[in-house]
């Protein structure tokens, strides 16, 4: 086990929630006597994360994601399992672990909205203890890194959501933590600003040799920045390997395009070869199971006067849109 | 403790620089102080239109008694109830996160963020009510009685804030607490006579459960030559003791919004 990374070992955190019937007399009798229902939101979990490594945590809504970051941030005390940050067990919140990690939650801001970013820079920089000059450099360096000159010093309320998200990320930053836990972090940002954080992400990564775990609804998010994914649904870890091997190991699918030359109307139906996604002149995109492929590939080439094919995976969105969708079945 | 005052101060500086902006603020604060002090001060001459003393308190010594619950609620409304506010809407936002993941007591940096700074208006008029009031009663105050007050005036800060955090505690476990808030300024107000002339359970209420006696009865008490060293000493007692009860039941609360919350 490493001092210097994450270690999760059979985590589970089991929430206790009230529970009671629709109705009046259900309400009235539940004031009293209330009656608990448990919900196991994370269910026996264990994955180890080394220094440097960015990881992707992918999941529907509810799967566990963000219990899971809140236990290794020290926001929730696991029910039970092992857990370690950096060598420290994260519940006991001690000084020298927080001084070394970073949240950033997408959907809550930190910043205070009254008050320009630069002035909530500056209280961080006094919580974390952060040396004036290293402070006013690092900062600087990533307000540019950012584009943030000049909007760091108007009212947070002012900023868009895009310009906010990047102030937030500058301040979640300036104590250079060496793990990041970042949820959503892109939420609700256009694609320009998108681009724009996770370089950034990236380039801190690199430089800081920092470990990033990271949950995003944003496919391109996880493609650009991280090469080891961890799927997690129900609480439990379904996968836990590279992205390419996701696709691999959950695409029972390949796709095919395929263009031919004139045929002057006599195409033939190309149903007969797959199923068929979407038909051009001339040009048709084929859904076949990755056993067929190779039969079907040939059967093409020899049948008809092929221009180009290209043989693909479906789009990761769509991989992972199976997975949720049969999960016990695929996860055998 | 140091660092807290460091943060304080820091936190206080950019406050002060971001409420300068809104000026308009500063003259809606001078009118509403001015208004509050105003029917006060009928109220009471109305009150000794009828009497000479009340529960053994000459005109001028209630008005010193007024001086100290302006004082009192000055500091409250500029240096407590924001920061208490800001604590309860941050659980109920979920911003709390990010005060748990700092690498400082949580107790201390919820304590120190926020600064109502034209609140402190009055605490100026306070002050000055405070030395007519002493001028009328016409008795020099000695040096040791100026430093009881000062210890008096302490001790009663640190009562109220105990007394407030506990009660914003209840924010972990349900979001209504606003309404206990109110009802704890609407009691406070009792302290602007002294308590002595409450029946004895309001008394006893005055004292130990929501401590108004000791907030702004006792301060007085000291700058007026009543106040006895044993009270003194047992406002320091009960200073300490709810200053720990208060981080007990924080800590309380904080351990089962961390054990608990989604």
């Amino acid at each position: 086990m490493s001092t210097n990374g994450i270690h999760v070992k059979d985590l589970t955190k089991v929430y206790r929630v009230p529970e009671r019937e629709a109705g009046l007399k259900a309400a009235v009798v539940s004031l009293l006597q209330r009656k608990h229902k448990e919900v196991r939101a994370v269910d026996g979990i264990t994955f180890d994360i080394e220094p440097g490594e960015i990881v992707g945590f992918l999941g529907p809504n509810g799967a566990g994601k963000t219990t899971t970051l809140k236990m290794l941030s020290g926001l929730l005390y696991p029910t039970s399992g092992e857990l370690s940050v950096l060598g420290h067990l994260p519940e006991k919140r001690q000084r020298e672990l927080l001084q070394r990690i970073t949240l950033v939650m997408g959907q809550r801001s930190q910043l205070n909205w009254d008050i320009p970013a630069i002035d909530s820079y500056d209280l961080y920089r006094a919580i974390y203890g952060i040396p004036q000059e290293q402070f006013t450099k690092i900062r600087d360096e990533m307000i540019a890194l950012m584009q943030l000159q000049g909007l760091v010093n108007k009212p947070v309320r002012n900023l868009s959501l895009g310009e906010r998200m990047k102030a937030e990320m500058v301040g979640a930053l300036l104590h250079q933590p060496q793990v990041l836990f970042l949820d959503e972090p892109t939420i609700g940002v256009d694609v320009t600003m998108q681009r724009r954080m996770r370089t950034f992400i990236q380039e801190y990564n690199h430089k800081h040799k920092a470990t990033v775990l990271l949950t995003s609804h944003y496919m391109a998010d996880v493609q650009a920045l991280c090469k080891r994914v961890i799927v997690i649904h129900h609480g439990t870890i379904l996968y836990d390997g590279d992205l390419a091997g996701l696709v691999g190991r959950f695409s029972a699918m390949k796709t095919l395009v395929v263009s031919t030359s004139d045929m002057n109307g006599k195409a033939p139906d190309m149903a007969q070869y797959g199923n068929v996604l979407k038909a051009e002149p001339n040009r048709t995109t084929l859904r076949v199971s990755k056993a067929e492929a190779p039969q079907v590939t040939a059967r093409l080439l020899a049948d008809l006067p092929v221009t180009d094919l290209t043989v693909e995976d479906p789009p990761i969105e769509e991989i992972i849109e199976t997975v949720f969708a049969t999960p016990d079945e695929i996860a055998q | 403790m140091l660092r807290g005052f460091q943060l304080f101060g820091l936190f206080s500086r950019i406050s002060i620089l971001n409420e300068m902006q809104y000026r308009a603020n500063f003259f809606i604060q001078v009118f509403q102080s001015a208004l509050t002090l105003t029917t006060g001060l009928i109220v009471m001459n109305v009150v000794f239109s009828y009497t000479q003393t009340l529960g053994g308190w000459t005109h001028a010594e209630l008005l010193a008694i007024y001086g100290v619950f302006f004082l009192m609620s000055g500091l409250v409304g500029a240096l407590i109830f924001p920061n208490i506010w800001a604590f309860m809407e941050d659980v109920r936002e979920g911003r709390l996160d990010f005060i748990l993941t700092k690498p400082e007591d949580a107790q201390v940096l919820i304590s120190v963020r926020q600064l109502a700074l034209w609140r402190l208006v009055d605490v100026i008029i306070g002050v000055v009510v405070l030395a007519i009031a002493l001028t009328q009663i016409g008795q020099q105050s000695s040096w040791l009685q100026a430093l009881a007050f000062g210890a008096a005036l302490l001790m009663g800060a640190v009562i109220l804030y105990s007394i407030i955090l506990i009660a914003s505690t209840a924010a972990f476990w349900s979001v209504r607490v606003w309404e206990m808030m109110e009802m704890i300024g609407s009691i406070f107000q009792a302290g602007r006579w002294p308590v002595g002339i409450y029946p004895d359970w309001l008394r006893l209420g005055l004292t130990y459960l929501i401590p108004v006696a000791f907030a702004v009865t006792v301060p007085a008490e000291a700058l007026t030559g009543r106040l006895t060293p044993q009270t003194l000493l047992f406002t320091f007692f009960f200073t300490v003791f709810l200053a720990f009860i208060s981080r007990k039941i924080w800590f309380y609360g904080l351990k089962n919004y961390t054990g608990a919350s989604a």
